[in-house]
């Protein structure tokens, strides 16, 4: 995969540096409701607490691909799980999931 | 976001190629329906699982709806019969793709099949159905009632209560694209085709219910009228077969797929040798 040799070159990103980037995404997703920024933790949920649609996913899903590249796929992440359980994810597990891809060894298996 | 400009509005579009990099097994376009819903329905369902079986996936917001652009007015059938046309002759100028339509979703597509049979292969409905008198005064009814409803707390109040919060805020969604436009009334004022130009759509098409959904009264009549049409049920859903059953609706619609000669590919290409043992 294209972009995978350089990204291996350095420490891949860890949990606090993924949720400072997502918190950004977020901000830009709910640019016309605002967000504050400091509400966003590894709990936080996406529906009950920072009030996102499902079409807020769909861009938020956008941004974290041009991010990171290919290996950020929300949208197969979500698709695994029944609907309860998406409207109830937190900012956290998504966080574990783009640091759990961006490790080296699970750019080797994609 | 991916944004393709018709007619100067923005339509937010999605696009998922097949998974492994190779030329798509066949073009599906995804067409959402109307008010509370958008192509995240889609993208959250069946989308992943069909770029990953080989296909092209298209999806798009319609007019209104979701990301896309929302005019104050425009919104009889045929506008948005005419935006898939002009998406696709965009996106798929060569040769005609298969439609799955949700709700309203299949009534657009339902309309792009009998204005121009040459861009449609099949359409999988999804608790759907054509336009017609009693299609128009139904949803006159509906959108009537949306109206007013939708924009009362009491009743986003008793949604969330019975729903939960995500589709009381979809709902509240709603009620703001009924407010600003005139797609209440201009809905029911849709130009209908006859019975006898619903008739004559002769590509493959499945009707998939909920067998709880009142819609499951139609598809005898539908069956009748339609050349090459039949419907498949799934037990104990409503109308939200979509999102409230996402891996039936994809077996049935994976199924229906290789029924048209689709070769589909990965996961999904085992099952079939699964089943043919």
């Amino acid at each position: 995969m294209t972009g995978t040799a350089q990204t291996m070159d350095r420490q891949p990103p860890g949990e606090q540096e993924v949720l400072a980037e997502i918190t950004r995404m977020l901000a830009a997703v709910l640019d016309e409701y605002g967000l504050d920024e400091s509400e966003v933790t590894m709990d936080s949920r996406f529906t009950d607490d920072l009030e996102l649609e499902s079409i807020d996913l769909v861009t938020l899903a956008a941004q974290l691909q041009e991010r990171w590249g290919e290996r950020i796929n929300f949208a197969e992440f979500l698709a695994g799980m029944e609907l309860d359980e998406i409207i109830g994810l937190t900012v956290g597990r998504l966080v574990e999931y783009v640091v759990a891809r961006l490790r080296p060894e699970a750019a080797e298996r994609s | 976001m991916a944004v393709l400009e018709i007619d100067g509005l923005p339509f937010h579009v999605q696009r998922l190629s097949p998974a492994d990099g190779r030329p798509p097994a066949a073009t599906l376009v995804l067409v959402h329906g109307l008010l509370t819903d958008s192509l995240a329905s889609f993208y959250f369902t069946m989308a992943p699982a069909l770029a990953a079986a080989g296909a092209e996936v298209f999806m798009y917001d319609q007019r209104g709806h979701g990301r896309s652009g929302r005019p104050h007015t425009g919104y009889r059938l045929e506008r948005f019969v005419a935006d898939l046309a002009a998406l696709l002759d965009h996106s798929f100028p060569a040769g005609p793709v298969h439609l799955v339509g949700n709700s309203f979703g299949g009534t657009v597509a339902f309309g792009l099949a009998e204005q121009r049979p040459d861009r449609v292969a099949s359409i999988l409905a999804i608790e759907s159905e054509p336009a017609s008198p009693a299609w128009a005064a139904k949803l006159d009814g509906i959108l009537r009632r949306a109206e007013t409803e939708l924009v009362r707390t009491s009743t986003l109040a008793w949604v969330a209560a019975e729903r939960g919060a995500h589709t009381a805020r979809l709902a509240r969604s709603a009620g703001r694209l009924l407010a600003v436009t005139s797609l209440a009334r201009d809905i029911p004022a849709s130009l209908l085709p006859g019975e006898e130009r619903l008739a004559a759509i002769a590509c493959p098409v499945l009707a998939v219910y909920g067998t709880e959904s009142d819609l499951v009264e139609q598809a005898a009549w539908l069956d009748g009228l339609l050349p090459r049409c039949r419907s498949a049920f799934v037990s104990g859903q409503e109308h939200s077969v979509l999102v409230e059953a996402p891996d039936a609706v994809l077996e049935l619609t994976f199924d229906w797929l290789r029924e048209q000669g689709v070769v589909l590919r990965g996961a999904a290409a085992c099952d079939l040798q699964r089943s043919a043992r």
